[in-house]
């Protein structure tokens, strides 16, 4: 009898103990840890993915780092990316969709010196310069429609703020919650100007999958996002656990830099008075109009079913 | 050379190619692969003919960049071998930074060269040029070193002096190593100038850059698949400059009568 009840106990010991192994799933990052991320490294310090049984590995990434691709092809479950790069994706034939989308705002802009007296993205186009801006990107093409006779020399980017410190003529893209704050940090003060102002709104910074693998796995999904959501309620309420560890990934922003951007992304992440539950939510009629415009700017050749690019949870 | 032998000689390196595309046109359209990790030859072969245009101003650029490129990286590299070929006391102390440049990685100085020289050209130029000065390097200076001992000592009997012994006997005498090193850096030259030029702009690089940008994966190996006709021209033209200089005199390019 002692020996049934003893095997018995292996038994369901080994089956609680199975039962408790936490799902394993890495999520890609699109560029290094910084405070648009800091709602995902918050989920993992606090602990919100284990009390869902997620083991969820982040991994940075870098300029060009093709994180769709590596969603579409299944080498990562989840990762991160531009809202536009879900509808290119879609319309290539994959079937990649959004589920959380950091930024409401995109914040995505122009970075230019002040000296210069800018009052506007038209001022920036139209005067002689450099401008670095990613080639061939939804973002450049669009602005180049919309300022046709530009007079501004394009470059390539390349991240990082080194030639904006050295060139006085010198303007890039950046996030305006990021590079123009490291850019003060370093004796240059920067002035921004927002693409969404000139008419450009996709979501920015979008967590993405396949849309056969979130089928398959709607709890997973659902509790990944639940844990996402929590994380970034957590992360807008209090950032320094997330910002430090953030700067041991990624010392080339400073824990102050870190702290103000932190703050400016706010208003971008989640409108003011609006409830928290709302984090994240994307609508059918922005995906809608980024459809359009991405067709618009030929760079796509089919529109892709707005409402079949993205899932909110 | 008859029609016959002529197609006889191209069927062995066209064969694969063949094969392999048609392979890949299957893959694609059978669904085995899906298009937006490989594109179907035939997506490429579309891309290259609407975007004719465009590719063909890059190529230009490219190809002018790594022509400069190799052009500087032949002066710098054969003038640097001279030097080192002079001394066994040079050669010890400066040889060592000459294989810096077969180390140097240089997408991760790219953005250092364009804080030297901007944007543009000048940073492709000198990218092209570092990747491919050390194989000029290393080649000179093997076959500067090479020279038969005894026409060495025919030249000193003789009483020539050390410019008639560099210019008449070890130049010539190394042609076939320089063209051998000519060779490698030309191919390479392409490399380092569409690395330059994803960090410059211009040319192939910035084709490619973005292509991949737009998840345009075709337009990516159509961009891909001139440079390496590129590179292609490069090294067949030091062939043919290396066959016009040694052929009358040299074995390697004599043909057998």
């Amino acid at each position: 009898m002692k020996i049934i009840l003893g095997f018995v106990l292996i038994l369901f010991s080994a089956i609680a103990a199975w039962g408790a192994q936490a799902t394993q799933l890495q999520f890609a990052l699109n560029w290094k840890a910084e405070p648009e991320f800091g709602g995902f490294y918050t989920a993992k310090l606090s602990g919100s993915f284990q009390k869902r049984n997620l083991d969820v590995e982040i991994t940075e990434g870098g300029a060009g780092t093709p994180v769709v691709q590596m969603v579409a092809n299944s080498k990562v479950r989840f990762g991160i990316a531009a809202a536009d790069e879900v509808v290119i994706s879609q319309a290539r034939g994959t079937d990649v969709v959004a589920l959380f989308a950091v930024y409401q705002i995109n914040p995505q802009g122009i970075m230019v010196h002040p000296e210069r007296g800018f009052k506007s993205l038209g001022d920036v186009f139209n005067s002689p310069g450099t401008l670095a801006i990613q080639s061939g990107s939804p973002h450049a093409l669009f602005l180049q429609n919309q300022f046709p006779g530009y007079k501004v020399t394009f470059v390539p980017y390349a991240g990082g703020i080194a030639t904006f410190l050295t060139d006085p003529n010198f303007s890039q893209q950046c996030f305006v919650t990021s590079e123009p704050l490291i850019a003060r940090k370093k004796g240059k003060p920067a002035q921004s100007f927002l693409i969404a102002d000139a008419g450009f709104k996709p979501y920015g910074t979008v967590m993405i999958a396949r849309r056969q693998y979130v089928e398959k796995n709607q709890k997973q999904t659902r509790d990944l996002i639940d844990a996402v959501r929590e994380g970034w309620i957590e992360y807008l309420r209090a950032p320094e656990p997330a910002n430090n560890a953030m700067v041991k990934l990624n010392p080339a922003m400073d824990a102050v830099s870190m702290k103000e951007a932190a703050e400016v992304q706010k208003s971008f992440i989640l409108r003011a008075g609006a409830p928290a539950q709302e984090l994240g939510k994307m609508t059918v009629e922005r995906w809608g109009t980024l459809v359009n415009q991405l067709y618009d700017l030929k760079l796509i050749k089919t529109k892709p079913v707005a409402d079949k690019l993205f899932q909110n949870f | 050379m008859n029609f016959k032998t002529k197609i006889s000689s191209l069927l062995p390196p066209l064969l694969p190619l063949i094969l392999g595309m048609a392979l890949a046109e299957i893959a694609v359209r059978s669904g085995w692969v899906p298009s937006y990790l490989i594109p179907a030859p035939s997506e490429v072969i579309r891309s290259l003919i609407d975007d004719r245009v465009e590719l063909a101003v890059a190529a230009w650029t490219t190809l002018s960049s790594a022509l400069a490129g190799l052009l500087l990286s032949f002066t710098t590299g054969t003038l640097f071998a001279i030097a080192l070929s002079s001394s066994d006391l040079a050669r010890r102390a400066f040889y060592p930074y000459a294989v810096f440049f077969q180390t140097v990685p240089i997408i991760s100085i790219a953005p250092l060269l364009v804080i030297w020289f901007g944007f543009g050209q000048p940073t492709v130029i000198a990218s092209a040029a570092i990747v491919s000065v050390f194989p000029i390097i290393a080649s000179t200076l093997l076959g500067l070193k090479s020279t038969e001992p005894a026409l060495i000592d025919l030249f000193a009997l003789y009483s020539a002096s050390a410019r008639q012994m560099l210019l008449m006997l070890k130049i010539p005498f190394a042609l076939p190593q320089i063209f051998s090193g000519l060779r490698i850096a030309s191919g390479l030259a392409v490399v380092g100038a569409i690395v330059g030029e994803f960090i410059g702009g211009g040319g192939l690089g910035s084709v490619v850059d973005s292509a991949r940008t737009q998840q345009r994966i075709d337009r990516v190996f159509a961009a891909v698949l001139i440079s390496a006709l590129l590179g292609a021209v490069l090294v067949g033209a030091v062939n043919l400059i290396s066959a016009l200089t040694l052929g009358s005199w040299h074995t390697s390019e004599r043909k057998a009568s």
